[in-house]
């Protein structure tokens, strides 16, 4: 018996839309095969929607209307580094290693010249344009069973390659910068590959920001990191104000044994956006936290969904997100930990936090704990608030009127998340967290 | 001078009268304190001073130096020198208490137009007033009150009192679980900032406080009214025969 799967209009654009490219999409024979079959797969799957357990509140299917021209070839004109700074607001002044990607592709022209100590790049195009392919290998391992991951690999048009060496402290943050230009609405898809050596110290920063004057677009940005032993990792995901339509970003990571990884994500777009992570802890006494901040407004739609795996034992995970919604924005939040039966000595814990400024936001929260062992501390909390009454009267007491002390409460609610971040990163974060927040009507 | 004249005050929420007729006086450079049992609207006094939500003023008046307070936000009455020390000082996670104090005094400032303080100046006075309060340095720089003792919230209290440099000063069972060496201290700050141009309002359960700060008048409150006025050896009297009398009386 045959079922027929009526798809819709945005499943099948994604499918023509494919067919229509992939002649122009960078890689060889086997990297082509390999998009053919990840293609063929999200046609089997489709958009994920809300009868699927992991996009419970963020239905797809539903909200991706179309599937834009994919953006393909070369940028036709590049932005000044004056353009990008200013969209890079605090950012700017960051001492950083840059790589930028202008609409999905390398943009050598705006990025670091010099090269940095222990690090070694390359655009993701260069390397699957080559015939041997070691990033085929990486490519191959992923399943796609995830339909997003899938469309990721069928339209991949660029990305960092990065190889941190074994031992190396790099002396600079990496800032890995997605720009979307002027231009008509498209898809942009990247992939960044990352591979932290053993006891290597580094900073990754990957920034997504829309120019102004630019299409709302849709975006699908998958990093797979490896984080080998004993190695270091701060790693910090930007998604700046800016028009998109909808932003999928998905992080696979695994961590080796004695890894400590450091992740924080800071969300101010516009639009619907996911961050997907998935961690898996591959070796012993690795530690991980994964925090992060989302402001939203109008009618957005911010979904971060968790998964972490505690697959091997004595490792530490710690979850804080914090949460500001104003008018009829909806936060997402869902966080899996999974202790596996051998996973003893596991230390999780995880918040989830959220401060309502309107009656019509909607903040679904959903945790979860799936423990396999005995021998573990885990657990887990979500809250929903508006602005503390009493609060706000002890700062108006003092003096401040309710506009200046409601800003500083939502300040200080969002501050114990950016105490998270690296000192040297949160001036900068807290600076685009007030800008955005004096958006968001009260 | 602040004028309290018949004051009737409700909970929003609820019919009951808290406040049945509170009138009181304090001229500027004095000090009164209003002592009684608990539930005699003391609280509520202070919290209705500084404008704090949920009350409903059903008559009377509060003028201070002539300004209808009832008529002003709690922002508006902090720029008029109206400062409330609290009974229970709320803990700020997120907001160091440096910048707390610093928002505050420039805002106060800024309202009463004076030239606000740069940072060096501001610095300078935090730290020579949390010095006489015996708090150092770096509670400055701790979120505000999160995990100060009882002790250390209520001299925080003060100390923003002495940098916000209020002209009417209402302390709320500011000495309730101090130990005697914290009263001391607080006290002496207290005491500090008496001046001909400051009114203060001290409301207190207990008598010991006013060994530390000796008042000028003594007020006994029950069932929400003044029920009889003295000097300060009024506040004896009270340590010897209690309340049950007012109580009764109000009864």
């Amino acid at each position: 018996m045959t079922v027929a799967i009526t798809r819709t209009k945005a499943e099948q654009g994604f499918t023509q839309n494919f067919e229509a490219a992939a002649a122009q999409l960078p890689g060889g024979p086997g990297v082509a095969a390999a998009r053919r079959a990840a293609i063929g797969a999200f046609a089997a799957l489709g958009l994920p929607h809300r009868r699927l357990e992991a996009w419970k509140y963020t239905d797809l299917r539903a909200a991706l209307k179309e599937a834009l021209p994919v953006a393909v070839g070369a940028v036709r004109a590049l932005p000044t580094r004056a353009q990008i700074d200013t969209a890079l607001e605090g950012f700017a002044e960051l001492d950083a290693h840059r790589v930028v990607f202008v609409d999905g592709v390398y943009a050598q022209g705006l990025s670091a010249q010099a090269t940095l100590a222990g690090l070694r790049f390359a655009p993701l195009a260069e390397r699957l344009a080559k015939p041997e392919g070691a990033a085929e290998d990486r490519l191959a391992a992923a399943t796609e069973q995830d339909a997003v991951a899938a469309l990721n690999t069928a339209f991949m048009t660029d990305g960092a390659v990065i190889d941190i060496a074994r031992g190396a402290k790099l002396a600079k943050p990496l800032l890995l910068l997605f720009i979307r230009s002027a231009g008509e609405a498209r898809l942009l898809t990247t992939r960044n590959l990352v591979s932290i050596g053993a006891n290597a110290h580094a900073t990754v920063i990957e920034a997504h920001l829309t120019l102004p004057g630019t299409a709302a677009g849709q975006s699908n940005a998958l990093s797979e990191l490896a984080i080998g032993e004993g190695a270091q990792l701060a790693h910090v995901k930007l998604t700046l104000a800016g028009q998109a339509e909808s932003h999928l970003a998905t992080w696979r990571l695994t961590l080796a044994a004695g890894a400590t990884y450091r992740a924080f994500q800071f969300t101010a777009a516009t639009g619907l956006v996911r961050n997907g992570v998935d961690l898996r802890f591959a070796g012993e006494g690795a530690k991980a936290d994964v925090s992060g901040c989302f402001l939203g407004r109008g009618s957005e739609h911010i979904d971060t969904t968790l998964v972490i795996d505690h697959a091997l034992p004595g490792c530490e995970s710690r979850e804080l997100f914090k949460g500001v919604l104003a008018d009829k924005a909806r936060g997402v939040f869902q966080g899996k930990v999974i202790v596996r039966p051998d996973a003893q000595k596991t230390d999780g814990k995880q918040m989830a936090q959220v401060l309502m400024l309107s009656e019509d936001a909607e903040f679904d929260s959903k945790p979860e704990l799936e423990i396999n062992a005995d021998d573990v501390v885990c657990g887990h909390g979500s809250t929903s608030a508006e602005i503390d009454k009493d609060l706000l009267f002890y700062f108006r007491a003092r003096g401040i009127a309710a506009e200046a002390a409601r800003a500083l409460l939502i300040e200080s609610f969002i501050g114990e998340a950016i105490d998270k971040v690296a000192e040297a990163l949160r001036p900068a974060l807290m600076a685009a967290a007030r800008r955005r927040l004096a958006q968001l009507s009260t | 001078m602040l004028k309290i004249e018949n004051l009737r005050v409700k909970l929003a929420q609820e019919d009951k009268l808290i406040l049945d007729g509170v009138s009181l006086e304090v001229p500027k450079g004095q000090v009164h304190a209003i002592m009684g049992p608990n539930g005699s609207g003391k609280s509520t006094l202070a919290y209705v001073l500084s404008g704090r939500d949920g009350y409903q003023v059903t008559d009377g008046s509060i003028l201070w130096n002539g300004d209808n307070l009832l008529a002003l936000e709690p922002d508006e009455r902090a720029a008029k020198g109206v400062f409330l020390a609290f009974q229970y000082p709320m803990e700020i996670p997120g907001v160091a208490t440096m910048t707390f104090l610093r928002t505050a005094v420039n805002s106060l400032r800024k309202q009463r137009g004076e030239k606000e303080f740069t940072t060096p100046e501001f610095l300078k006075r935090a730290r020579a007033e949390a010095a006489r309060l015996g708090m150092p340095d770096d509670m400055l720089k701790r979120p505000l009150n999160v995990g100060f003792s009882g002790g250390e919230k209520k001299r925080m209290e003060i100390l923003q009192m002495a940098m916000l440099e209020p002209t009417l000063c209402v302390m709320d069972e500011t000495d309730s679980g101090l130990d005697i060496d914290a009263v001391r201290v607080v006290s002496e700050g207290v005491n500090h900032l008496r001046s001909k141009d400051r009114a203060m309002l001290i409301i207190t359960h207990y008598q010991r406080l006013l060994n530390y700060i000796i008042p000028d008048r003594v007020h006994v409150m029950a069932a929400g009214k003044i029920q009889k006025s003295g000097g300060k050896e009024l506040a004896l009297e009270l340590e010897k025969t209690g309340y049950a009398e007012f109580q009764s009386r109000a009864a």
